[in-house]
């Protein structure tokens, strides 16, 4: 203790007797050290309201079904169970799901990725005289969301027609050309490889204003040295572009994640993601033969909705935990001043 | 910045004109629209087929009573009756369009600010920054689905987001006792428990914000921070001076996300009246013309803040950073 004490006096005196300059850093020492010790303190301090839930839920869901009657038991059991992961995955059938996730979701997404890419490098470097509308429907595409159109979108997958012109042939010759898609890969795939995709338009938005703010120097001298565009896009505005291209694989492929609107609507029972078996995990058929009721009073219910949801969100943290560091190498973009 | 390459390359085709090569530049500027032209042509093929004619049906839809019968479903056109009654005689619609605007201005602006201030936590280099990055970051993962209305209904048994706030904030720390103890009067009370729960709603929408935030703050010359810190340039400066200016365009990215992200969410006012009527057949007309409008409205508003953004800030601090 007074030690310490003595450590404050002298810190004291070297400020007292210090020159000015000296004291002039001490200041912006010390001032440093607060600032990060504030930062810390924000940090943790709101990191606590968004590990909240996750708390919640890993509590939830490696408790046992007595402990939930327990008074004494508050967050963590001395029993812990993995019998609430087995049964959610079994009602999920995890590994079919999964594996539908990927068939489906996660292909469209890496299409999605590049495709938009494309769509932003034209609007961002060309001029030409529809641009203007085009931008605009970019809007569109950003600000409609995809319930708005569920009728038109599912009648339009039950016969993929071009413009009427199949259907004008199946009028006059009665062969009709038109394709059912629905329930297939193509659901998810056309759309993607168009630029349409889920969430596309925001997607196109990010690239633009990414490519917007990218210095034109590289581009226009390989320009002059003879690259036509095409290689011009891949050899030089996509390498230099790592930052914006990390940030949207990593949405584009948490939005197909999570999507289980469309997927309910364009896929049958069999083909249907993990985000879909998620939400119906509450009125799932296996639960019958359980004898699980579903519901807010029944903890035995919501331990294993939680533990569903912790196999669903687990896939997607390992994906960002993998591409992070990625993120943060990919920060010194090579070559490019401003 | 494509308005001034645009003069300059103007300035430096009128000479080439004078000296009678003006056929080759528009050849030049042509072939260029093309390549732009080609860029795009998938992207103008998928908004016809999957975006332009499902929209100009379901604007059809507003005009019509939709029916189920035979396996097929029956358009009649009945005029402007959709309309006519979500604005005049639905009591609600009108006074739902006036909340869910209104407190959209609120949050967007709540909500840039907070998840600028996380970002520019998050991009310092400081001990632990992965382990905090990944950790704002599980917002992104677990509010954009299906996850988060199990949460809702598992903590409060109703779907609701405020419900599950309350709850969460009650679990959390238990404002009310802690004012009980202090004996504050209960209107302060009341402010702090609101306060509470709105914090948990935003932080949980800041999630995509401050990944956004983070990489358009990555894509900043660290070229430019050495040369202030040459010139000796406070952090303030440094913030008010580079940061900002060069995040102009994920500014309004954000700003232009956010909105939507509030404007399309299904538990706000509006869309959850639009979602009730589209529940039945009969009355996926009514849902059709309450979208609309909605989205019309919020449409030129959205126009107008990017129009009023663009005009204000992207072209000066686009001069003003690159120069």
């Amino acid at each position: 203790m007074g030690n310490v004490i003595q450590k404050a006096r002298d810190l004291f005196y070297k400020f007292k007797n210090a020159s000015s300059e000296t004291r002039y850093k001490m200041v912006r020492k010390s001032s440093s050290v607060l600032f990060s010790l504030m930062r810390y303190v924000i940090l943790i301090a709101i990191g606590y309201i968004v590990l909240y839930p996750l708390f919640y839920m890993i509590s939830s869901a490696i408790r046992t079904r007595e402990s939930f009657f327990d008074p004494s038991v508050i967050w963590v059991t001395s029993e812990v169970t993995i019998e609430n992961f087995k049964l959610a995955a079994h009602i999920m059938d995890y590994g079919k799901s999964f594996l539908n996730t990927l068939i489906y979701e996660m292909v469209a997404a890496m299409i999605q990725i590049f495709s938009c890419s494309l769509v932003a490098y034209g609007l961002a470097r060309f001029e030409f005289k529809e641009k203007k509308i085009l931008t605009f429907f970019m809007f569109l595409l950003i600000l409609v969301p995809s319930q708005m159109m569920m009728l038109p979108i599912v009648t339009t997958y039950t016969k993929l027609d071009f413009l009427g012109i199949l259907g004008l042939i199946n009028d006059m010759t009665g062969v009709d050309l038109r394709v059912n898609i629905l329930n297939s890969v193509w659901t998810y795939y056309l759309p993607a490889l168009f630029g349409v995709g889920i969430r596309a338009g925001i997607i196109i938005y990010i690239y633009l204003q990414f490519f917007k703010g990218l210095p034109k120097e590289l581009e226009e001298a390989s320009w002059i040295d003879g690259a036509g565009p095409l290689k011009t896009y891949f050899r030089i505005a996509l390498p230099s572009s790592g930052v914006v291209i990390m940030t949207v694989t990593v949405f584009s492929i948490i939005w197909h994640w999570n999507d289980y609107y469309l997927a309910s609507l364009y896929l049958y029972a069999g083909s249907w993601p993990l985000a879909v078996k998620l939400s119906e995990i509450t009125s799932a058929s296996e639960l019958g033969t359980l004898r699980i009721s579903f519901g807010p009073d029944n903890p035995e219910s919501i331990a294993i909705v939680m533990a569903g949801c912790l196999l669903f969100i687990i896939p997607v943290l390992i994906m960002y935990m993998i591409l992070q560091k990625n993120f943060v190498k990919s920060i010194d973009r090579v070559g490019i001043t401003g | 910045m494509s308005e001034k390459n645009l003069n300059t390359e103007a300035q430096a085709a009128a000479p080439a004109k004078t000296l009678k090569l003006g056929k080759k530049h528009r050849g030049i500027e042509s072939l260029k629209s093309t390549y732009g032209r080609m860029f795009v042509l998938h992207w103008e093929i998928g908004l016809l087929l999957f975006f332009i004619v499902p929209l100009i049906k379901s604007l059809y839809f507003v005009f019509c009573e939709i029916s189920f019968a035979g396996g097929a479903f029956q358009y009649t056109y009945i005029g402007m009756e959709n309309i006519d009654y979500v604005i005049n005689e639905n009591a609600n619609f009108t006074k739902y369009l006036q909340t869910t605007v209104g407190s959209m201005f609120g949050s967007v602006v709540v909500i840039v600010i907070l998840s600028l201030i996380l970002a520019l936590l998050l991009n310092q280099k400081f001990r632990g920054r992965l382990f905090f990055r990944a950790l704002y970051f599980l917002p992104v993962i677990i509010a954009s689905g299906v996850v988060i209305e199990h949460l809702f209904s598992t903590t409060s048994g109703e779907l609701s987001s405020s419900g599950v706030s309350d709850s969460f904030a009650a679990n959390m720390l238990s404002v009310d006792d802690v004012l009980n103890w202090l004996s504050l009067p209960t209107e302060i009370g009341v402010f702090f428990s609101t306060m509470l729960n709105n914090i948990f709603n935003l932080v949980w929408n800041c999630g995509i914000q401050i990944v956004l935030f983070i990489s358009g703050m990555q894509s900043i010359p660290d070229s430019l921070y050495e040369v202030s810190k040459v010139e000796g340039a406070t952090k303030w400066e440094e913030f008010w001076f580079i940061t900002l200016p060069m995040l102009s365009r994920t500014l309004i990215l954000v700003i232009v996300f956010t909105m939507v992200e509030f404007i399309t969410a299904k538990d706000n006012a509006v869309m959850s009246l639009a979602y009730t009527f589209m529940g039945s057949t009969i009355n996926y007309g009514t849902a059709s013309a309450m979208l609309w409008i909605y989205f019309a409205i919020v449409g030129v508003i959205m126009a107008a803040v990017i129009g009023i953004y663009s005009l204000l800030f992207l072209r000066r601090w686009d001069t003003g950073g690159r120069s």
